[in-house]
């Protein structure tokens, strides 16, 4: 097993242009699949970062209605009385969402809009880097990649819902790839939504000694058509929603990025082999077993890709580092399951690309070494 | 009676069938004692590296068989042929054909790994080996590093590893220079004496032919002319033994390159003996 390594690492090592030639070229293929899992998992994080951060610890939803994202969820005002009355509940906030269109100028971007009570305890943006965390009548919070964006700052108009507001305050962590959050008071939602004696959503805090799944479920038992579920639980469902969305898109791309890493290692093992033919003749006359040459050529395209994947992954994740600072909203989340995944890629790019040039060994004549000028 | 290392009976080789077929080699037969340094010469395409490939179990005859220590290696499976190359034979080759990646301990290392030495007693082995020929200051250099007679050398050392009874050596004097060349045979024949292997080479290189016991001449496949040298006891050149002048002493034979030597043996030391 020794000589097979060292054969193999010093077989590598030889040829430092077509080492850098196969890693750089796997490690970019491998880096292809990492960074969208990551994009994916970042954008995913981004659009759950509301209903993460939203400070609820159950989330009553009109019955059937899972989640957040391209849903309506309508509830009679009186749903918020009938959830505080539930034994367990420490307090409800109801809200008012709709996703709708954030304008400034030439800036237009699509935006979870939320309707917040006076006074609202849950539900707000958790973090505001200027001005104020709770809007009035005619106010709006707007996320502060939005307004640097638009060039909009405090007490500059937006139009929302179809009215226009007067930015109060710039909130943070609240704009994704595909959209933000704006906040807005339950009054300006409601009147601009006809008065309707209407919630969308109603957050629920509940008492230290209780559970989240718990008291979701006693809801469901206690209120007549509403759907309770944790926090946790909403969040995976408006992940689920993202990831079903975005898993054909990941598949190409998986698959595009296979094919490149296999391409590419193949070539590279394949090349390396051909120019050694002789070397793995000469091996054979000398007494190597078939298996101990085969073993070099799969230890070769085996460091290969562990090295690409390596460098693929310190590529990601300097992606990851940097992409936030240029001011895109964009989040890259390395997962482990991400990890596992393009991991267990890159072990059957190296199996794969190991099997033409092995091919090649098992054909090969140890005579051959005798013959001289011959083409081997 | 004398142990054979290698027998060949009766082997030919034909390549191909019917109407395109070649026979490459024809009804040869062959018996290497232990110690002895035969010398294959011929023209190209003579046959004698198809010869050498079957003598080193890396071609099957078409017919005939070839035995070694009584094991008749040319009926082996493919299995176990790899073993018997890397226990039994040496080879070494026109081109080297080191390892590149590798250094020059490295290369013998190795083979001695293959074989089932652990990795401390194969090194130390190799450093022991290169060492006694003279590579001591050259372990870590890589082939490209190495002048060609260092590489043969390394390759000897390779062939030698693992203990073989038989050395086969393909033109091991083909890209080296006369001196380097000569060097080379020298110590293959004192590798043939002092540890009592048998060396079979192949070879296009008349000036190599006095460090032969015997020298076989291949053509067409098939040996014509067998010549066995031997020494000249007065002025140690080598001699072909069928062209050479004998005398007789205590009932052995001895060979002379000229009567001039001849005389001077029976005059000073042959009192007695008979001229042929």
């Amino acid at each position: 097993m020794n000589g097979t390594w060292l054969l193999a690492r010093r077989n590598l090592a030889r040829n430092r242009v077509r080492l850098l030639v196969s890693v750089g070229g796997v490690a970019l293929a491998l880096s292809l699949t990492l960074a969208l899992d990551a994009i994916y998992a970042g954008v995913a994080n981004q659009l759950t970062a509301y209903i993460d951060r939203a400070g609820a610890d159950v989330w009553v939803s009109q019955a059937g209605v899972r989640n957040l994202h391209m849903v309506a969820s309508w509830l009679p005002d009186s749903v918020t009385e009938e959830v505080r009355a539930v034994d367990g509940v420490a307090e409800a906030t109801p809200i008012l969402y709709s996703t709708d269109t954030i304008a400034a100028g030439d800036e237009r971007a699509v935006a979870y809009v939320i309707g917040l009570p006076p006074g609202a305890g849950m539900g707000g943006p958790w973090k505001v880097s200027e001005g104020a965390a709770r809007p009035g009548r005619a106010e709006v919070i707007v996320d502060r990649g939005f307004a640097r964006k638009a060039g909009v700052g405090l007490g500059d108009p937006v139009t929302i819902l179809g009215g226009e507001a007067r930015i109060v305050g710039l909130s943070e962590g609240t704009a994704s790839l595909v959209n933000s959050v704006a906040f807005v008071s339950f009054e300006d939602f409601r009147s601009m939504r006809g008065d309707a004696s209407v919630v969308s959503y109603v957050l629920v805090r509940i008492a230290s000694d209780a559970s989240p799944e718990g008291i979701a479920a006693e809801i469901e038992r206690r209120v007549a058509g509403v759907t309770a579920q944790s926090s946790t639980a909403f969040s995976v469902e408006e992940r689920r929603l993202v990831t079903d969305m975005s898993a054909d898109v990941i598949a190409i791309m998986n698959v595009v990025g296979f094919v490149v890493g296999l391409a590419v290692v193949a070539l590279t093992v394949y090349v390396a082999t051909l120019a050694r033919r002789r070397e793995f003749g000469a091996l054979k006359a000398l007494g190597a077993r078939s298996r101990f040459l085969y073993g070099v050529v799969l230890v070769q395209a085996s460091l290969s890709v562990a090295l690409a994947f390596l460098v693929g992954l310190a590529f990601t994740g300097l992606l990851a580092l940097v992409v936030p600072m240029t001011g895109v909203d964009l989040e890259l989340a390395i997962s482990a399951a991400s990890l596992v995944k393009v991991g267990l890629f890159a072990a059957v790019i190296a199996g794969l690309a190991a099997i033409l040039p092995i091919r090649q060994i098992a054909g090969l004549d140890p005579a051959v070494v005798f013959r001289r000028g011959a083409a081997l | 009676m004398i142990k054979v290392t290698l027998d060949v009976r009766d082997v030919s080789k034909r390549f191909g069938d019917g109407e395109t077929a070649v026979l490459a080699v024809r009804g040869v037969s062959l018996a290497v004692e232990p110690s002895e340094v035969v010398l294959i010469m011929g023209p190209s395409g003579s046959g004698k590296t198809t010869l050498l490939s079957m003598m080193g179990a890396l071609l099957r005859p078409t017919e005939g068989s070839i035995h070694l220590d009584g094991t008749a290696i040319s009926e082996l499976s493919e299995g176990r042929l790899p073993d018997i190359r890397l226990r039994q034979f040496g080879f070494i080759f026109q081109d080297f054909n080191l390892l590149s990646a590798l250094s020059a301990l490295e290369n013998v290392t190795l083979v001695a790994e293959l074989a089932g030495l652990k990795r401390r007693a194969a090194r130390d082995k190799a450093t022991a080996l290169l060492t006694e020929l003279g590579l001591g200051e050259r372990l870590d250099f890589l082939p490209e590093k190495l002048s060609g007679g260092e590489k043969q050398r390394v390759a000897i050392a390779r062939a030698l590893i693992n203990d073989p009874a038989l050395i086969l050596a393909d033109e091991p004097t083909a890209n080296l220079d006369s001196k380097i060349g000569h060097e080379i045979m020298r110590l293959l024949r004192r590798i043939a004496k002092e540890q009592g292997r048998s060396v079979v080479i192949v070879s296009h290189d008349e000036r190599i032919r006095d460090i032969a016991d015997r020298v076989l001449w291949l053509e067409d496949g098939a040996f014509k002319d067998m010549v066995t040298m031997v020494t000249d006891p007065v002025c140690a050149m080598a001699v072909e033994r069928e062209r050479a002048v004998s005398a007789q002493r205590d009932g052995e034979t001895y060979w002379f390159c000229s009567r001039g030597c001849r005389d001077e043996f029976l005059g000073t030391r042959g009192r007695g003996g008979e001229a042929e």
